[in-house]
C-alpha cells in the first residue's frame, strides 16, 4: 500500500519538475543572457518540488 | 521469482541500519555512526582548508588550489553577489561555511562504507536552526525587533488584510527551518536507501551463481547485470545530488537573509 501511495504522490512532483524545466528552457532560449539566474531559480523550484516527493518516500518507508 | 520474495525483508533490514545506533554510550550522550562520520568529515574539511590556506597565492598553481578557488568563487558570485547583493561580504563567511560543511558531509556519505553526517534529521535540524537564528538576527539588526516584525507584512495593504498576511508570513517563516532540515535529510536518506535497494537486488540475483555455476543460474543472474547498471547511474546521480543539496541549502539561506535585510523604499 505504501508503495502505491508513494507512486501517486510522485506524479505531482514529476509534473512540477517537468514544468520548472520547461519554463527554464523556454526562458533560456528567449534570453540567453539570463542563463545563470534562470538556472538558479530552476534549481530552487526543482528542490522545492523534489522535497515533497522525498517526504512521501521517507514517510512510506518509515511509517509502516 | 524467489529473489523478489526475499526483497521486503532485506529492505526492512536495510532501513533499520539507517537508524541512529550508538556504538559508544547511549542516544543522549554518546556517539552514533552518524556523529562519527560528521566529526570525520569536519576534520577532513579542516585539513583541506588548512592545506589550501598554506597554498594561497595571487596566481593559484596546481589542480588543488584551482579547484578550491573555483568552489569559493562559486559561493561568492552565484550565492553572495547574485542573491544578497551589495552587502554580501558580511554574510560570505557564514554561507561558505554552510556550503562546504554540507558538501563535505554529503560527499563523504557517497563513498561506499561511510555514512553521510547529514543523513540523520538531528544534524540537518541543527544546521537549519543555525540558519534560522542567523537570518532572524540579520533582520533584527537591520530593522530593530519591532521593525522586523512589521517588515514581515508588505506595506500598502489595507487594514484588515495586512494582519491576515502578517499571520501567514509568520507561519511561513516558522516553517522555513523545518523545510530546510527535512529537504536535506530526505534527499540524503532516500538516495542512500535507493542505492542500497539496487545493491540488494544485484546480490539477490547473483547469489545463486556464486554458490553453484550452472547454466540456469547464469541465466537467472542476467537481470542482476541490468540492476548493477542502474545502480551505477543512481550512484552518479547521488554525487550530483550531494552538490545540489549543499547548493540549495546555501542559496535558500541566502534568499532568507536577503529577504530579512531588505529595506523597502
Amino acid at each position: 500500500m505504501g508503495v502505491i501511495g508513494y507512486g501517486l504522490g510522485v506524479i505531482g512532483a514529476g509534473l512540477a519538475i517537468g514544468l520548472a524545466a520547461y519554463g527554464c528552457a523556454g526562458a533560456m532560449a528567449r534570453q540567453p543572457e539570463i542563463q545563470n539566474r534562470a538556472f538558479t531559480v530552476f534549481i530552487m523550484g526543482a528542490a522545492f518540488a523534489e522535497a515533497l516527493a522525498l517526504i512521501g518516500f521517507v514517510v512510506a518507508l518509515v511509517v509502516q | 521469482m524467489d529473489a523478489f520474495a526475499q526483497l521486503p525483508d532485506e529492505i526492512n533490514h536495510l532501513v533499520s541500519e539507517f537508524h541512529s545506533i550508538p556504538f559508544v554510550g547511549d542516544l543522549m550522550m554518546g556517539m552514533t555512526q552518524y556523529s562519527f562520520w560528521l566529526c570525520a568529515s569536519a576534520i577532513l574539511l579542516l585539513v583541506i582548508m588548512f592545506a589550501f590556506k598554506s597554498k594561497l597565492a595571487l596566481v593559484p598553481h596546481g589542480l588543488f588550489a584551482n579547484v578550491m578557488e573555483w568552489g569559493i568563487e562559486f559561493v561568492q558570485n552565484d550565492v553572495g553577489k547574485q542573491i544578497i547583493g551589495k552587502n554580501w561580504k558580511k554574510h560570505f563567511p557564514f554561507l561558505a561555511t554552510l556550503f562546504f560543511f554540507i558538501l563535505c558531509n554529503n560527499v563523504v556519505g557517497v563513498i561506499p562504507g561511510m555514512k553521510p553526517g547529514s543523513g540523520t534529521i538531528s544534524t540537518t535540524a541543527a544546521l537549519a536552526v543555525v540558519a534560522f537564528v542567523y537570518f532572524i538576527a540579520c533582520g533584527v539588526r537591520a530593522h530593530g525587533p519591532i521593525g522586523y516584525l512589521k517588515s514581515l507584512a508588505p506595506e500598502g495593504v489595507g487594514f484588515p488584510l495586512n494582519i491576515l498576511i502578517w499571520v501567514i508570513e509568520v507561519i511561513s517563516t516558522l516553517l522555513r527551518p523545518i523545510t530546510l532540515a527535512v529537504r536535506l535529510f530526505c534527499n540524503m536518506f532516500a538516495g542512500h536507501i535507493v542505492m542500497g535497494s539496487f545493491a540488494i537486488m544485484v546480490t539477490l540475483f547473483v547469489q545463486p551463481l556464486l554458490q553453484q555455476v550452472t547454466a540456469s543460474n547464469i541465466l537467472a543472474a542476467l537481470p542482476g547485470v541490468l540492476f548493477a547498471f542502474i545502480l551505477l547511474v543512481i550512484y552518479a546521480i547521488e554525487i550530483f545530488v550531494a552538490f545540489v543539496q549543499a547548493y540549495v541549502f546555501t542559496i535558500l539561506t541566502a534568499v532568507y537573509i536577503q529577504e530579512a535585510e531588505e529595506v523597502e523604499e
